[in-house]
């Protein structure tokens, strides 16, 4: 989102796209490993009680069309090539959300023979979201804190 | 037709043929799927929703898989919007006669609005994934199952008019609430309408339970976008259709927002208590009783016009 001066269309344009981009996330949640607590929190942040659509947020099956990969879990040595796989099938520009200790550290796992660490070590993160399992509030604090990022850019 | 007289590239670019069609379309999409959550006791979206989804989309990188056929891949988001906005051309848009017309539009129209489907099959054989093809599959087979019950509920309002030009049928139905006197047709039209744009519970060709999203699924960015847009906008035109054959016309903008609005709202309604169909019952429903019961009507109608001659 660079800004060429001599254009001043240019940042009429860039408002517009950083406008769209903080209030259109979708969503895209992968488990590499997780021991599913966190994969139930982000499914109850999904239901009708918290019903995220108001801030734009869709969960997508593609990932092809998500902007935000959601990961829960440790990533285990199996699931690091479908975890890099589905991150580079989404599309630029794209945001990564770590959910939970384990994605944060590798928690309980940590030192595991099959766990390759967090998910740091293999994707580069744009949001914590510590906890284990983190409140579906917390959760839309971490993605609400990494719409405000993005906006600040 | 005055303001064909003024200008045609206007007509095309803004009123009522582009830009505008395209934010009264994204304004009736945010308006279904408020509807449908506050059915759902959720608060719903903002309404500026759509807006935000499009330009995103618009703004993200398109990625064109390794196998596709650039061509197909990047014309056929193309081809179906510009579908759905020529058949604008053709329907009363805002209670205003429409800006074209020549006998038996109708069925142009109506074929216009079918390339969306048709270009959105196509995509989804192109991308070659599987998803993808099963979704075009489905879509396809949708198209089949819908296609004829709809024109043939479309076509009751023609046969009440002896004309297959909209604007016809339009003014010489002017006040005559034909839902009354046809309602099986009605009830047809306004359920393949929600056929055609593949809302709940005809959403089978992009289930994302199943299917991922059917036969978008390898599509980003503009492709997604533009497809998208074509929705809305054959939203729109669909609506507008319906209330104009069935709904007694449409004289003013008044009239046009208080009848597709109603239509609206019935279709929020099914698509909230309804669960999607399979594909086979979808083509069972639509063959075995949304045809069947259109032609009864049409006999029914033959025979009194018969009669009371
Ligand atoms: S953070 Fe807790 S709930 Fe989440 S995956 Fe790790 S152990 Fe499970």
């Amino acid at each position: 989102m660079t800004t060429d001066p001599n254009y001043p269309w240019q940042t009429v344009f860039d408002k517009l796209k950083t406008w769209a981009r903080v209030n259109s996330p979708w969503a895209i949640h992968f488990n590499s490993g997780s021991c599913n607590g966190c994969d139930i929190e982000i499914l109850a942040t999904l239901t009708p009680r918290y019903d995220i659509e108001r801030f734009g947020v869709k969960l997508q099956g593609s990932p092809r069309h998500a902007d935000v990969l959601i990961c829960t879990g440790p990533v285990t040595r199996q699931a690091r090539e479908r975890l890099l796989r589905t991150y580079e099938q989404m599309p630029e520009p794209k945001f990564v959300v770590a959910v939970g200790s384990c994605a944060i550290s590798g928690g309980v796992f940590q030192g595991c023979y099959n766990v390759v660490g967090h998910i740091d070590e293999v994707l580069p993160v744009n949001a914590y979201i510590p906890g284990c399992p983190p409140r579906p509030e917390a959760i839309i604090d971490g993605v609400v804190k990494l719409l405000e990022s993005i906006k600040g850019k | 037709m005055t303001f064909t007289d003024f200008s045609p590239l206007l007509t095309i670019l803004f009123f009522p043929g582009g830009l505008f069609l395209m934010g009264v379309g994204l304004l009736y999409e945010w308006l279904d799927h408020k509807l449908v959550a506050r059915l759902q006791n959720r608060i719903g979206p903002r309404w500026f929703q759509p807006f935000a989804d499009v330009v995103k989309l618009l703004a993200k990188e398109e990625i064109v898989p390794a196998i596709v056929n650039p061509y197909l891949f990047v014309g056929l988001p193309l081809v179906g919007l510009a579908g759905a906005l020529t058949a604008a051309l053709y329907v009363p848009l805002m209670g205003l006669p429409p800006a074209f017309n020549f006998p038996g539009d109708l069925i142009v129209t109506l074929y216009l609005l079918s390339l969306l489907t048709l270009s959105l099959g196509l995509a989804g054989w192109n991308t070659s994934s599987r998803f993808s093809l099963i979704g075009a599959t489905r879509a396809l087979t949708q198209l089949f199952a819908y296609e004829a019950p709809f024109l043939l509920a479309l076509l009751g309002p023609a046969l009440v008019a002896r004309s297959w030009q909209v604007s016809e049928i339009v003014s010489r139905n002017a006040g005559q609430w034909l839902i009354v006197t046809q309602p099986i047709g009605f009830v047809v039209a306004l359920i393949g309408l929600m056929g055609k744009l593949e809302l709940p519970p005809f959403d089978a060709p992009e289930a994302e339970t199943e299917i991922v999203a059917g036969a978008l699924t390898e599509y980003s960015g503009r492709g997604l976008a533009l497809f998208h847009l074509g929705k809305a906008v054959e939203l729109v035109v669909g609506l507008t259709l319906v209330a104009a054959l069935y709904l007694g016309g449409i004289g003013n903008p008044l009239e046009f927002a208080l009848k597709t609005l109603g239509l609206l709202i019935i279709m929020a309604g099914f698509q909230s208590v309804l669960t999607r169909l399979r594909i086979d019952q979808t083509v069972g429903l639509w063959w075995r009783y949304g045809a069947l019961l259109v032609l009864l009507q049409w006999v029914i109608w033959i025979v009194w016009k018969g009669l009371s001659l």
